[in-house]
């Protein structure tokens, strides 16, 4: 590797680091702490993943399948399936996807890739991570609290308000939400200080890797966002709680505000789950093709024109409440506009692929999967976006195809392609090969055949979030049932690989992917000795890393 | 090293200062939306948010007629018989007219209540003035008691100018009573609102919530 001089001498460091228990709860160490929200994401995986599968085990056949509370209190069920809907929801955005992406890969290697030796603020690290976690007992504590939270992720009034929801279950979950977004602002604003200011000294902005410039677009949208879902939900908490009438029309309130303020903290959500995820696809694409990545300016800049246009769309959600006819036709184009940034992203990557050395490794067939499936939810966007259609297929599960293909499962297939490019360099031992290609192949095929169903049934109206629908919807929601069984015992799998990664892997090098493979984080060994770069790499004569 | 270290935290904390303000700032514009988006309703009609105008309009009435028809709606928590007197009245655009409902109030007990309206099509909104309501004030019912209650409205001719609007030949115009803010308090169904700072009535359209 040429790049190997530049490696810290970490190998013979004093790897002098609290141990125990100690070592985790105080954990100021950007890796220790990366280790601890990927370990957060997969048990919420695992809760959120469950939730996920008791919904299409519900949905296989028509009637009501799984009445836990007996015959004459289906109200309390349907409630039940409300909660269920909701905490899927929830623990998959903000425990499973976000934690993994910015909170797991984000600490572990953003450092590495800017050359720096920790993040800008340790201690806020820690505090970010408590935080989060404490967030998802409080999410439990609220789906077990009086009926459950059941609003859907979107916690609309009046469904929400306290004449709908009376118990404290709301505001728990509320509450949650708070934790979890005070949790992602510390983040956000430690991984813009990080790499504003600590990068190694000739790492210029413009040499940075592809994953660090979409950590950064990711924080900036946290930090704007994040804070606006907080006042909404402060407003919502006082409406409930306290005699205040936001959105309360009899006070003068208007439930309409919510679903704007929530919508413009909801748009630049689904781009802070999938920015990351275009991140880690760039360098697993670049490095499987042994090239640097097509167009690397491009590529940074679209995700700045991505973040920036994602706050200028959020009424696309609101087609059905009645906007005139001049507001549908500015959020029309401005949601169409996007297809562009995106677009570039596509050709690029192809671009990249284009005649490069490919060779088609774990991480690489998961990028290209990731390519598939946002391609396709993509397509199904560009048709929602035109408020024509979108009425029509509003909260029907057309919809729910769609931002599963592009947000969700794409987002879950560039965690699997991250996950499996840098397990080696996280714990030192390569993933069990075979197994990993099944596993692959068993949730390509398992998503597939879960969701792309649900656009027959969307088209043919089957709305969303009732476990319940006539005999006209059985055929495709019964295929899309036999998916989730696929999905879930590919899920399954990838936890087994998680152990025998860790207990029998086979030991691999600093950089086990070769000449592709041209980042900082490959230039230290596997795995990464607790303290990098406590002698700053000088970059200053390289080549854009990306 | 050491050195560098130090020159690093202050930069760091002069970031890290910078983006806490935005992250506050964002919040406060967050609770800016609200009276703004009030604002935004009662300038541009948006949602069906009737104008108010405190003089019939100067202009002279146009040769063109519009109906306008009645709807009224009482919360369930509000025990009050709530009806226009006519459905429906077709008015010549920019002459101002009189409309009455009726209420009668229902339980044995003197109740209060305010009324939130609003008008569809909600692109009608911007073309639809009050003069004067009854919605703009709380209404006081005594026991068994039955008022008439009296709205004056106009619509302005520019109706059937606006390229968006030329094709509305109907305005429905819609109040639901709910139990006044700090009324009586007698109601208690809703008791999460028996606390609010009684807001006068705002003019924003509010939606009607039937049953």
């Amino acid at each position: 590797m040429a790049d190997q001089e530049t490696a810290a001498p970490g190998g013979h460091d004093h790897d002098h680091h609290p141990t125990g228990w100690r070592r985790w709860l105080f954990s100021t160490n950007h890796k220790d702490i990366g280790t601890m929200y990927i370990v957060l994401s997969m048990v919420g995986a695992l809760v959120g993943g469950a939730m996920s599968f008791m919904i299409r085990l519900e949905l296989m056949d028509p009637g009501i399948q799984f009445n836990l509370f007996g015959a004459g209190e289906e109200a309390a069920y349907f409630q039940f399936y409300n909660v269920l809907v909701t905490g899927h929801a929830f623990i998959m955005v903000f425990f499973v996807v976000m934690p993994a992406m910015m909170g797991g890969f984000g600490n572990w290697f953003v450092p590495l890739m800017i050359g720096a030796p920790d993040m800008a603020f340790p201690r806020m690290n820690n505090i970010s991570f408590w935080l989060l976690a404490s967030a998802l007992v409080l999410l439990l504590v609220a789906a077990f609290t009086q009926g459950g939270p059941g609003t859907g992720w979107t916690v609309y009034p009046p469904l929400s308000s306290a004449e709908f929801h009376p118990g404290p279950a709301v505001d728990l979950g509320i509450l949650s939400l708070h934790l979890a977004g005070a949790s992602s602002v510390l983040g956000a604003i430690n991984m813009i200080t990080t790499i504003f200011n600590m990068r190694a000294p000739g790492m210029t902005i413009h040499r940075m890797p592809l994953f660090c410039w979409s950590i950064l677009v990711t924080a900036f949208l946290l930090l704007m966002a994040m804070p606006v879902l907080a006042g909404g939900l402060t407003m919502l908490l006082t409406d409930r709680n306290f005699g205040t009438a936001f959105f309360e029309p009899s006070g003068g309130g208007d439930p309409v505000l919510w679903q704007h303020i929530f919508w413009f903290f909801g748009h630049p959500e689904v781009y802070i789950i999938i920015l990351p995820g275009f991140g880690i696809v760039s360098q697993v694409v670049s490095t499987f093709s042994r090239k640097p990545i097509f167009g690397y300016l491009g590529m940074a800049y679209a995700m700045v024109f991505i973040g920036f246009v994602g706050f200028a769309v959020w009424a696309h959600h609101m087609y059905t409440t009645g906007l005139d006819a001049d507001t549908r036709a500015y959020f029309v184009s401005a949601s169409l506009v996007i297809a562009v940034p995106t677009g570039v992203k596509i050709f690029s990557w192809l671009a990249t692929m284009w005649g490069g050395s490919i060779s088609f490794r774990v991480p690489m067939m998961f990028a290209c999967g990731f390519i598939f499936l946002f391609v396709m939810g993509g397509v199904t966007g560009v048709a929602l976006a035109n408020a024509g259609m979108d009425i029509a297929f509003h909260d029907t599960y057309f919809v729910v195809a769609h931002f599963h293909y592009v947000m969700a499962i794409a987002g879950v297939f560039a965690m699997f392609a991250g996950f499996y490019y840098w397990i080696g360099k996280m714990c030192g031992r390569q993933y069990p090969r075979v197994l990993a290609r099944i596993h692959f192949w068993s949730f390509f095929i398992g998503v597939n055949v879960l969701f792309f169903p649900q656009h027959f049934s969307g088209m043919a109206g089957m709305p969303r979030r009732i476990p319940d629908y006539p005999d006209n919807y059985a055929g495709w929601n019964y295929v899309s049932s036999i998916g989730a069984f696929i999905t879930t015992a590919s899920t399954l799998l990838f936890f087994f690989i998680v152990w025998r990664t860790l207990s029998a892997g086979e030991k691999v090098p600093a950089n086990p992917w070769g000449e592709g493979a041209k980042t900082l984080e490959w230039t230290v060994e596997s795995p990464a000795p607790f303290h990098t770069f406590e002698e700053l790499p000088d970059m200053t004569d390289k080549q854009a890393a990306e | 090293m050491a050195p560098m270290r130090t020159d690093n935290r202050k930069k760091n904390r002069l970031t890290a200062m910078v983006l806490f303000t935005v992250a506050g700032g964002m919040v406060g514009l967050a609770f800016a939306a609200v009276p703004l988006y009030k604002l935004f309703c009662q300038v541009t009609g948006f949602g069906g948010t009737p104008k108010i105008a405190a003089q019939p309009p100067a202009a002279a009435p146009s040769g063109r007629t519009i109906t306008v028809r009645f709807d009224a709606n009482a919360n369930p928590a509000l025990p009050w018989r709530f009806l226009p007197e006519k459905t429906q009245v077709t008015v010549r655009a920019g002459e101002p007219a009189l409309a009455f409902y009726r209420a009668t109030n229902l339980s044995d007990a003197p109740l209060t209540g305010t009324a939130t309206f609003n008008v569809t099509p909600f692109k009608a909104g911007e073309y639809f003035s009050k003069i004067d309501c009854f919605c703009f004030t709380e209404q006081h019912l005594a026991a068994g008691e039955e008022v008439a209650m009296g709205v004056r409205f106009f619509v302005d001719p520019g109706i059937f100018t606006d390229p968006n609007t030329q094709d509305v030949t109907t305005i429905t115009l819609s109040y639901t009573f709910f139990p006044a803010a700090g009324g009586d308090g007698k109601e208690g169904e809703k008791p999460q609102q028996a606390k609010a700072s009684a807001p006068a009535p705002v003019p924003v359209a509010g939606r009607p919530v039937k049953g």
